[in-house]
């Protein structure tokens, strides 16, 4: 999958990325945006920006994200 | 996944149901209760102090000792156990205004804010800015953000996508706003420098001075530590100064905020490379208490093609633009070809242009849509007349005498989906083309550059070759060293970069202060909950978000001049009307739901209030069916909206926002307010066959109750049966 700026995206599961933390277990089933993409290449291994609804905007692997554009 | 419980609205309430229970009998005790339970609210609405968490344990801890019965022990042990558990929830709701867990309504943070890396307090800036108090604005943004005007620029702003006036129409223009009052207040000499703590005579030394570094150093200095940074550039700025072309960024914007970071007693020593003019062994010695890792990622990616290392005219795009932003303005050759379809590569082409070169090509495999570049970036160099090579992939770097004279091409056709969902590009059999050109900039992404950090080899690294940290305190796996910035995250946003560094400040201040680091992020702080601007509902609507003006095409095509010339003062002060203030208005919906379903009125058309599920909003239809009943105030849990009479009118006001305005009537006997005609003919209405129409015209209540007594006086009451 391969994200773009101001794609609406569901955190629907941990990630098995080590850049993962053990905070970042309550984002889980939260709604956001990509605020910043990987911008250079798409690479589906790049950490992308998203801003959650109400919990800040934070990097996260690509793996635990899936896009809302058909919800 | 259950959402997290606020511990302070949590007591709120449990303490609410023993009281209302009955089940605290002697008034003593009820009493203790009472006022820890009118302590506690104070904490959950923002009105709290300092002085309140100590009074509640202490409250708390009478009812459990003095008792007189086992209930009464029992709560204050209840109360004595949250107030030791979540001393820093507690603690947290005072200091920074905020409820994380957005259970105590007059404390939810606005989505702008919470979507800031930084955590501005977005809503109090632009109310500031829309009230011509710039200067104010900018010191506000400052208490988060030492670079407003940098951000104000070229800032990635998470904020506007998160802005709830985009579900109406389009977002509030926050960057542009807080840039223009940064430049404003630094032109009228109000751009200052807050008041520094004492001495704390320990010292932190920065290595790299980007936007992390130097937000770090700032907010350090701001606290009392002494700082030094150190630079292998030059000059300060980082990616800010030499990855960033000045058309977007003038250098001058840089160097008036970093002089402002200087000013407060931090150090700059450039040109001075760890690992080369300075070791960490020697940095120790000079007495740093802490380090602060900020070198970015500064390195590139290799294309990897036959040729590429064989000529002068071959370069990555991060050391060109490096090169041009530190002064060197010779072109890199007439036709040139630039390799990536990303940010990086649209300023490289971008530059290149500038620099006078004849043709510019941006050679992408893929299509126009699949660019990963910013669209409006994009278009900007296709106004420039940037040519653009789309579904071509250079195979050969061709040249002869050491001099690049063409690139090999193969063209595409996308083909089935790869693992990132993207239709692959696929080469054509046979359609291999030389392009000529003279020299080849490769965009196709950065890395850091670990040289210099040999010596602390106890570093832990992330296999995307990136500075392994916790990411709430910034700690790297050595003692003492922190990380922040491009370093830790692989290349990302200078407001990332900024709201790393401020975490990095605050970890090292509890470092050295021996203060255990936090387990969750940092709440942004409230700064501020400014008066509204008021606005009538039909301007509120109306008003649109403003264009930018440009720099005409030609002078784009020649020069570094700022291409974004700036809003007009006008167009600034009308487009922070535009503000729904959303530190104040939760978007909970009570209003809606009472007008709609108790009232069955419906006069609020307020669609923006979800997140996930949009629909149409129009705030002058409230003036179209509003009865001023008033009960969407009576039930707004942060007075959002609220009702007053002013002079003979009725008005109702969501956050500034003029949604509805009735004349009053009077009461006909002794000429009190009773309210607009449309209440009582909707109050008329639902007591029609229950209560005769008065005969008498207007009446308030108490002159009602009056004339009723009378004729009630000639009645005999109706016996009561026991």
């Amino acid at each position: 999958m391969s994200f773009r700026r101001g794609d609406r995206v569901e955190v629907y599961r941990k990630s098995q990325d080590e850049h993962w933390q053990a905070h970042m277990d309550r984002f889980v089933g939260l709604h956001g945006i990509v605020t910043d993409p990987d911008t250079v290449k798409n690479d589906p291994e790049a950490l992308i920006e998203v801003t959650l609804d109400g919990a800040g905007t934070h990097r996260f692997p690509q793996d635990c994200l899936r896009s809302l554009k058909d919800s | 996944m259950t959402k997290p419980v606020c511990p302070v609205a949590d007591t709120i309430e449990r303490l609410s149901q023993i009281i209302a229970g009955g089940r605290l009998e002697p008034a003593r005790c009820r009493q203790r209760a009472e006022e820890i339970l009118k302590l506690m609210e104070d904490v959950s609405s923002g009105r709290g102090g300092p002085e309140h968490i100590p009074a509640m344990a202490l409250l708390a801890s009478a009812l459990e000792e003095e008792g007189p019965d086992d209930a009464c022990r029992k709560t204050g042990a209840m109360l004595t156990s949250v107030l030791a558990e979540h001393h820093e929830v507690f603690k947290s709701h005072l200091d920074t205004q905020i409820c994380p867990v957005t259970d105590c309504a007059r404390l939810i943070p606005s989505p702008c804010q919470m979507a800031c890396p930084a955590g501005i307090d977005v809503p109090s800036y632009v109310t500031l800015i829309g009230q011509g108090r710039d200067a104010e604005a900018i010191a506000l943004i400052r208490k988060d953000n030492p670079f407003p005007w940098v951000c104000g620029l070229i800032c990635t702003n998470p904020c506007e996508f998160m802005c709830v006036r985009g579900r109406i129409d389009k977002p509030v223009s926050i960057k542009y706003l807080k840039g223009f009052a940064a430049e404003r207040a630094m032109s009228d000499g109000l751009y200052k420098n807050p008041e520094k703590a004492p001495s704390k005579n320990q010292k932190v030394c920065i290595i790299g001075a980007g936007p992390a570094g130097m937000s770090a150093a700032f907010f350090l200095a701001l606290k009392g530590y002494g700082v030094t940074v150190l630079d292998a550039l030059p000059v300060a700025g980082g990616m800010m100064m030499v990855g960033i072309p000045r058309y977007r960024l003038p250098r001058e914007v840089i160097d008036r905020e970093v002089s402002m970071i200087e000013e407060l007693g931090v150090e700059f020593r450039l040109n001075t490379r760890l690992g080369k003019d300075v070791q960490f062994e020697g940095l120790q010695a000079e007495g740093f208490g802490a380090f602060l890792i900020a070198i970015g990622a500064h390195d590139s990616h290799k294309l990897g093609i036959k040729g590429e290392g064989e000529y002068p005219q071959v370069v990555d795009a991060v050391s060109y633009l490096r090169r041009v932003s530190l002064g060197d303005r010779r072109k890199p050759g007439q036709r040139v070809a630039v390799l990536g379809g990303g940010n990086v590569a649209i300023d490289a082409a971008r530059t290149s242009l500038r620099l006078g070169c004849q043709e510019v090509t941006i050679i992408y495999r893929r299509s126009r849509s699949d660019m990963p570049a910013n669209e409006e970036e994009v278009e900007q160099a296709e106004e420039e007349r940037v040519c653009f090579s789309f579904l071509t992939v250079p195979v050969e770097i061709v040249g002869e005498n050491g001099k690049v004279t063409a690139l090999r091409c193969v063209r595409t056709e996308l083909g089935p989906e790869d693992q990132s969902g993207r239709r692959r590009p696929v080469p054509i059999e046979g359609s291999d083309f030389e392009f000529r050109v003279d020299a080849v900039i490769s965009s196709i992404g950065q890395r850091v550059d670990p040289k210099g950090l040999e010596s602390l080899e106890h570093m832990a690294w992330t296999r995307r070759n990136t500075i392994k940290t916790n990411s709430i305190s910034m700690e790297t796996t050595v003692p003492g060293v922190f990380a922040a910035g491009d370093a830790v995250v692989g290349p990302a946003t200078v407001v990332e970069a900024i709201g790393g560094g401020k975490r990095a400040a605050d970890a090292i201040d509890r470092y050295l202060s021996g203060i255990p680091q936090p387990k969750m992020r940092t709440v942004p702080v409230r700064r501020n909950r400014l008066d509204f601007i008021e606005v009538p509902a039909s301007t509120k609507m109306t008003l649109q978000r403003p264009q930018m003006p440009m720099l005409n095409d030609e002078r784009r095509r020649v020069t570094f001049q700022q291409v974004e010339l700036g809003f007009t003062e006008n167009a600034v002060r009308e487009e922070a009307r535009r503000c729904l203030r959303c530190d104040v208005c939760i978007r909970c919906g009570a209003c809606v739901d009472i007008c709609r379903n108790k009232m069955g009125v419906d006069a609020l058309q307020f669609g923006y209030l979800n997140f996930d599920h949009r629909e149409p909003t129009d705030f002058r239809v409230t003036a179209e069916r509003c009865i001023l009943c008033g009960a969407c105030a009576a039930n707004c849990p942060t007075e959002a909206i609220s009702m007053a009479d002013v002079g003979e009118e009725r008005i109702l006001n969501l956050c500034g926002t003029v949604l509805n305005r009735l004349k009053v009537e009077r009461c006909q006997v002794c000429g009190k307010v009773v309210g607009p005609e449309r209440y009582h003919d909707y109050i008329t209405r639902r007591m029609k066959g229950i209560t005769p129409k008065s005969q008498k015209g207007v009446l308030c209540l108490d002159c009602a109750r009056e004339t009723s007594a009378r004729r009630h006086a000639e009645m005999a009451p109706p016996k009561l049966t026991v």
